[in-house]
């Protein structure tokens, strides 16, 4: 339990980094999205109980990190849980590099999930182009960074977990 | 079962953060207070993080130089890398100098209505744009203070905590400014498009806007005070549907190079 805490810790800490790095480094076209590989290895590999910790953990510090509206972030992140529980079983992920095409496609389908929030409750339009030119850099980005974050989550449960 | 729970869960997390989203009153007085203390604990680690940051951002922009100063002198090369890592500091240093003078001599302008800051953070989404800086509550800051540099409007502060603060900067979708276009007789409102370029709206197609002009605050919106620079006109288009002209505006600073900020006191 400690340990998985840690990991989440660890997760945060990485999106706190990645704030701070970002305003350094010209990451304006690409920024992945951290919160979406803890997710998905949450619900896929260890239960949907780590998941939903993980997606309400992620949604509220990306609202801490970022300008979006109240909710917006905790709701996207929790829809593509539960969309990841409802493909649990139908979707087989094999390898770091299915790991890491589910992780891309995640992040524009948390697009889409984001878009069609802000039309059905507000009846906004101002941000699609915003968001569409993004959402493929950075589904590409999330999706590399996601190959080392599956390793990084293999060799942590094959030391720690399993004897958890 | 235990999947249903979290289901149930789920489905329930989303009503409440859906209800959230919908800026109903009460559920947003709970979601602030929670979320502000929460957010207290990630101002110093930012400030932590800034010096390693700032420390790879100059090696990296140090080794981008060095690759293409390999590429254009071969022969030179050894010679030239000692040379770049040598001088490389040294235009680095006096662009921050002028920087800071600048703000010092805004400073010194106004003494007690401004409060120097750097930025330690940008918004992890690229949907929105915001930066963060790291002077807080305890420094004065409160919310809707605006944000400057001596070239122009950056933007204002929208939550403020103990010890660091989110600005939403000018070209996030939710920004609009009340502008004049200077030495004419014409007023717009200057919205963020989430891009580098704000769309100057409501500007009628018999104004006299043209490419050049240079818009600054009508301090008409509460926000920001009169006469602050704000970008001038890239382009505009008159041959289009309705009343207004269709203007595009390049603000002054650019926001992605920003190191320091003043935030004026109200």
């Amino acid at each position: 339990m400690i340990r998985k805490a840690v990991c989440l810790a660890f997760g945060v800490f990485l999106m706190i980094f990645e704030s701070s790095l970002s305003s350094f480094l010209p990451l304006e076209v690409a920024k992945p999205d951290l919160g979406v590989p803890f997710i998905i290895y949450g619900t896929f590999f260890l239960s949907p109980a780590e998941g939903l910790l993980a997606a309400v953990l992620f949604g509220f510090t990306q609202e801490i990190l970022s300008n979006s509206p109240a909710g917006a972030l905790v709701f996207t992140n929790v829809a593509l849980l539960l969309s990841c529980i409802f493909l649990k079983n139908r979707l087989y992920i094999e390898s770091r590099y299915t790991f890491s095409l589910v992780c891309g496609a995640a992040v524009l389908s948390e697009s889409f999930i984001f878009l069609a929030l802000s039309l059905l409750s507000k009846g906004e339009t101002k941000n699609i182009y915003n968001v569409l030119v993004f959402s493929i850099p950075d589904a590409i980005m999330t999706a590399f960074i996601s190959l080392f974050m599956f390793r990084f989550f293999e060799q942590l449960k094959i030391r720690y977990m399993s004897r958890v | 079962m235990k999947s249903t729970f979290v289901i149930i869960a789920a489905v329930l997390l989303l009503v409440l953060s859906f209800l959230l989203f919908t800026n109903i009153a009460v559920f947003q007085r709970g979601y602030g207070n929670a979320k502000y203390h929460l957010a207290d604990g990630v101002g110093p680690v930012l400030q932590v993080l800034k010096t390693p940051t700032r420390s790879v951002s100059y090696v990296l922009d140090n080794y981008v130089n060095l690759i293409d100063v390999k590429r254009r002198n071969e022969e030179l090369k050894k010679k030239v890398e000692t040379l770049e890592l040598e001088t490389q500091k040294i235009p680095e240093l006096e662009k921050e100098n002028e920087r800071l003078k600048g703000l010092l001599k805004l400073v010194e302008q106004q003494p007690n209505d401004l409060i120097a800051a750097r930025i330690v953070g940008e918004d992890v989404m690229n949907w929105f744009k915001c930066v963060i800086i790291d002077k807080g509550r305890y420094a004065g800051i409160k919310e809707k203070m605006p944000v400057i540099t001596p070239s122009g409007i950056v933007g204002q502060a929208v939550e403020v905590h103990d010890w660091h603060t989110k600005v939403m900067v000018v070209n996030d979708t939710n920004s609009a400014v009340d502008v004049y276009v200077s030495g004419k007789n014409a007023r717009g409102i200057a919205e963020g498009t989430g891009q580098t370029a704000l769309k100057l709206k409501y500007v009628t197609k018999n104004d006299e806007v043209e490419v050049g002009d240079k818009l600054i605050t009508s301090g008409k919106d509460a926000i920001f005070p009169k006469g602050l620079a704000v970008g001038i006109v890239i382009s505009v288009n008159k041959n289009r549907a309705g009343l207004f002209s269709d203007v595009d505006v390049m603000p002054f600073n650019n926001f992605k190079k920003l190191d320091e900020v003043l935030v004026v006191k109200r």
